[in-house]
C-alpha cells in the first residue's frame, strides 16, 4: 500500500535502448513503485558486434584496426593494450621516443575522452552550455591528433614495436600550443561544470557508490577512484613511460575522492584532466631532451607470435582495459579475450540504482561514464 | 551576482570571433597526414595483391592478367608483365586504417584528404581505378619529420658506401 | 483503462503533388532548409554527429535542426554506427514512425554497409536492408564536413525532387541492395532469458 493508503502496483518502465540518457544504446530495466526504483535491471547487447571472434581472423596488424573501434573515446589507449601485450609476448623493447610519443598520445587521448563526458553529464542534467565548451577544447586537441596520426578518432597510429611514423615537424610545438590554450580556457569549463548550483543540487549525494560493491563489481577507473579505491595502473603497474612520470616529485598523481557520488565522480574527471594535462606536458619536455631516433622497429614481413598467453592490462580513461592473447603461433591470435573498463561499470548499476527517484536515474547514468561499444564489444 | 558575471561571459563571447568554419564556402585545411580517401598511381600497380589480402575487411578487389613483352633485343628474353584490369576499392565497407598504403611495396596507394564523395546510392561508393586515380590529383606532399626523428630507411640506405651489384657495365 | 486514440499519420497533401512548378520550388525550398534531425545514434560515428552539432562545424547554419524530440517530428534520420541484429527492429520501428516525406543519411562504414564489422555473427550489413536511405556518407568515422557535404547533397535531391504518392511508395519496395527492406516485425525476436 502506498501513501494514503492508495494502492500502487509495480510499474516496468524501459529506458532505451534508443534514449538520449544512455548515449548509445543501452537499455535499463526499471521496476518502479511511485517514483521509486525498486530494481534496476541493465539490458546489453545492443552494441555487441562480437569483436572478440573477429579478431581471430585477422593478423595482429589488421587487429589494431578493430581495437580502436570499442571504446571510441579513448581509440589510442585500446591500440596501446594489445601491442603491448603482443610486444611482450615476442619479447620485443619499444625505441624510448617511440615509448615517450605513446605516452604523450595517450594522455591526449585521456584528455579528449575526458572532456567529451564533461560535456555530455551536464548536458544531461540539462545544462547544455558546457558541451560547447568541451567540444571547443576537444576540436583543437583532435587538430593536433590528425596532424599526427592521419584520423580524428581512430588513429590507427600504433604499431607493433612502436608507432606508424614519426610525428611531423613542428608537431610538438603545435600540442604546446593546443595544451596552452585549452588550459588556458579551461577554468570556463570547470566553473561551469562544478560552479553550476544546479549541477551540485543534482549530484551531491546521489548515487553513492561504496569501495566495497566496487571491488566486488570490478568497477575501476575514475568511478572506483572517487569512492575512494585507490587503483590506477598508471602507478601501481607502470607500462609505458609511467614509472617515471608517477614516480614521486613527478608530476603524476592518482586522483580520489571518498564520497563515491555523482559530484565526486565529476570532480574525479575535473581534476584528472589537469594531470593528464601535466602530464602530456612532461612528456613533451622529455621528448625534447631525448635524442635523435626511430618509432619503430623492423618487423618481419609476416609477424607470427611465439606460443603462449598473455594477458596485457593499461589504464583506460574509463579504466582497465585489458587483452588476454592466446597465441598457437599463428600469424592470427588464437583466441584473444577483450575486458572492458564500461562493462563492469554498468554492471553495478543494478546495485546502485534501487531506492533512488527516477529523475535522479538520469544523473547516476550520466556519471557513471561509460561508452556503449565498451560495454557490449 | 552570479548574473553579472554571467552576462560578462556573454558579452565577452560576443565580440570575440567565432570558431565557426563555415565550411562549404570555406575550404577546410586538413593536415595532409588527414584519411579521406584512397588514390591509386595506376603505374606504380604492380597487382602484386599485398593491399587485397592485408586489407582489414577485403574491400580492395584486384583483376590482373600476365601479358607477355617481346624481347626488346633480336635474341633477348622475352618477358612477362601483369596488366591490371581491376582495381576496385569499396569505400562503403573501407575502414580507413591505412594498412593497404603501408603495406605497398611499389608506392601505388596515398591517402589524400579529400571527403566530398557522399552518394545516393551506394554502389557509387564503390570507386574503379579510373575514379580512384583522378584522387591522385588531391594527394599532398607528405609533411617533413620532426627534428628528432631518424631517418628514412631510402636516405639511410642511400648515404651507405656503395656496394658490387654483381653486374657488370653500367 | 482509457480507449486509444485514433491519431492517422500525417499525410501529404495534394497541393505538394500537383502543385506547379513556381510553387513546388517554394515548398522545396522550404523542406531544404529546414530538415528537423533525429539522431540515431549508435556508435563511433554519433560522436562526429555531436561534433558537427557544435559551434566549430554548426549544422544548423544550413538549416539542420537537431531538437526533433522524437522521429515522430522528424524531417531527416541521421543513422550513425554500426547498426546490429538486436537493434534492428528498433530502428525500422522508429523510422515507421517518421512523417513522410522523410529522409534517411547513412553515416559511416558501419551503417552503409556492416563497415569493419561486415563479417561479424551479429552486425546487420547495412541500415538499407532495414530502411530506405537517401545519402551514404562513407568514411570511419566521417569527418564532420563529410556530413555537412551529405546534407547539402541531400538538399540538392529534395530541391529537385516531386513528392506524389508514388514517388514516396517507390522509395520503400526493395532496392538494390537487400532482396527487401524489412519491417520491424518481421525482425524482432524476443529477448533471451536468463539462464
Amino acid at each position: 500500500m502506498g501513501v494514503g493508503g492508495l494502492a500502487t502496483s509495480d510499474m516496468v518502465l524501459n529506458i532505451g535502448p534508443q534514449h538520449p540518457a544512455t548515449h548509445g544504446v543501452l537499455r535499463l530495466k526499471i521496476v518502479l513503485d511511485g517514483e521509486r526504483i525498486v530494481s534496476a535491471d541493465p539490458v546489453i547487447g545492443y552494441m555487441h558486434r562480437g569483436v572478440d571472434k573477429l579478431f581471430e581472423v585477422r593478423d595482429y596488424r589488421q587487429i589494431i584496426a578493430l581495437t580502436n573501434r570499442h571504446d571510441w573515446l579513448a581509440a589510442f589507449g585500446n591500440e596501446l593494450g594489445i601491442v603491448l601485450a603482443v610486444e611482450s609476448m615476442l619479447g620485443m623493447e619499444v625505441p624510448e621516443r617511440a615509448v615517450w610519443l605513446r605516452t604523450l598520445l595517450a594522455e591526449l587521448n585521456r584528455v579528449l575522452s575526458h572532456l567529451m563526458f564533461l560535456g555530455s553529464y551536464p548536458l544531461e542534467l540539462g545544462a547544455i552550455t558546457p558541451v560547447f565548451y568541451a567540444f571547443r577544447e576537444r576540436e583543437e586537441i583532435q587538430a593536433v591528433m590528425e596532424e599526427a596520426t592521419g584520423g580524428r578518432m581512430h588513429y590507427m597510429f600504433n604499431r607493433v614495436g612502436g608507432l606508424r611514423e614519426d610525428v611531423p615537424a613542428g608537431w610538438t610545438g603545435r600540442v604546446r600550443e593546443a595544451l596552452t590554450a585549452v588550459r588556458r580556457r579551461l577554468p570556463d569549463l570547470f566553473s561551469l561544470v562544478s560552479g553550476n548550483d544546479i549541477v551540485i543540487a543534482r549530484t551531491r549525494g546521489v548515487g553513492v557508490l561504496d569501495a566495497a560493491t566496487c571491488a566486488a563489481y570490478g568497477v575501476t577507473g575514475p568511478i572506483a577512484r572517487a569512492s575512494g579505491l585507490d587503483l590506477d595502473l598508471r602507478r601501481d603497474q607502470p607500462y609505458l613511460a609511467y614509472a617515471e612520470l608517477f614516480a614521486p616529485g613527478g608530476p603524476g598523481r592518482v586522483v580520489t575522492r571518498s564520497a563515491g557520488d555523482c559530484m565526486a565522480r565529476l570532480e574525479v574527471l575535473l581534476e584528472q584532466l589537469e594531470v593528464s594535462l601535466d602530464l602530456a606536458q612532461a612528456c613533451l619536455d622529455r621528448l625534447e631532451t631525448l635524442p635523435a631516433g626511430p618509432v619503430n622497429q623492423r618487423l618481419p614481413k609476416v609477424l607470427k607470435v611465439p606460443e603462449g598467453e598473455h594477458y596485457a592490462v593499461t589504464e583506460n580513461p574509463l579504466g582497465f582495459n585489458g587483452y588476454l592473447v592466446v597465441s598457437r603461433g599463428e600469424k592470427t591470435p588464437w583466441r584473444c579475450k577483450l575486458r572492458s573498463a564500461s562493462f563492469s561499470n554498468v554492471q553495478v548499476l543494478s546495485e546502485m540504482l534501487p531506492g533512488h527517484l527516477v529523475s535522479d536515474m538520469v544523473a547516476i547514468l550520466g556519471s557513471m561514464f561509460f561508452v556503449v561499444g565498451d560495454v557490449d564489444k | 551576482m552570479s548574473l553579472v558575471k554571467g552576462l560578462v561571459t556573454t558579452m565577452r563571447t560576443a565580440f570575440r570571433r567565432t570558431t565557426t568554419k563555415e565550411y562549404p564556402d570555406v575550404r577546410p585545411e586538413l593536415p595532409p597526414r588527414s584519411r579521406g580517401v584512397i588514390a591509386l598511381l595506376e603505374e606504380n600497380c604492380t597487382s602484386c595483391m599485398l593491399c587485397a589480402r592485408e586489407c582489414p575487411d577485403w574491400c580492395i578487389y584486384i583483376d590482373s592478367h600476365k601479358e607477355t613483352i617481346p624481347a626488346a633485343t633480336p635474341g633477348g628474353r622475352e618477358r612477362q608483365r601483369n596488366v591490371l584490369d581491376r582495381f576496385d576499392i569499396d569505400f562503403s565497407l573501407c575502414m580507413y586504417c591505412g594498412i593497404c598504403i603501408e603495406v605497398c611495396p611499389f608506392d601505388a596507394l596515398f591517402w589524400s584528404p579529400q571527403f566530398e564523395y557522399a552518394e545516393f546510392d551506394v554502389r557509387d561508393l564503390l570507386h574503379d581505378k579510373e575514379r580512384l586515380g583522378v584522387w591522385m590529383g588531391t594527394v599532398p606532399p607528405p609533411p617533413a619529420l620532426d627534428v628528432k626523428a631518424a631517418e628514412p630507411a631510402e636516405i639511410a640506405a642511400a648515404r651507405r658506401p656503395p656496394r658490387g651489384t654483381g653486374l657488370v657495365g653500367p | 483503462m482509457s480507449t486509444p486514440v485514433n491519431l492517422p499519420m500525417p499525410t501529404l497533401g495534394p497541393v505538394t503533388a500537383y502543385a506547379p512548378a513556381p510553387i513546388r520550388v517554394v515548398l522545396n525550398w522550404g523542406r531544404r532548409y529546414s530538415l528537423w534531425v533525429f539522431n540515431f545514434g549508435l556508435a563511433c560515428c554519433a560522436i562526429e554527429f555531436i561534433a558537427t552539432s557544435m559551434g566549430r562545424y554548426d549544422f544548423m547554419r544550413l538549416g539542420v535542426i537537431p531538437f526533433a524530440p522524437g522521429p515522430r517530428q522528424a524531417d531527416l534520420m541521421v543513422v550513425s554506427g554500426t547498426l546490429t541484429d538486436k537493434m534492428a527492429p528498433a530502428i525500422r520501428r522508429l523510422y515507421d514512425q517518421m512523417p513522410e516525406p522523410k529522409y534517411v543519411i547513412s553515416f559511416g562504414s558501419c551503417s552503409n554497409s556492416g563497415g569493419p564489422y561486415w563479417d561479424s555473427y551479429s552486425v546487420t550489413k547495412g541500415v538499407d536492408q532495414l530502411i530506405p536511405v537517401d545519402v551514404y556518407v562513407p568514411g570511419c568515422p566521417p569527418r564532420p564536413e563529410a556530413l555537412l557535404q551529405g546534407i547539402i547533397t541531400l538538399q540538392e535531391k529534395i530541391a529537385a525532387e516531386r513528392i506524389t504518392k508514388d514517388s514516396i511508395a517507390a522509395k520503400q519496395p526493395a532496392r538494390y541492395a537487400a532482396t527487401r527492406t524489412a519491417s520491424a516485425a518481421e525482425v524482432t525476436r524476443p529477448l533471451l532469458q536468463r539462464p
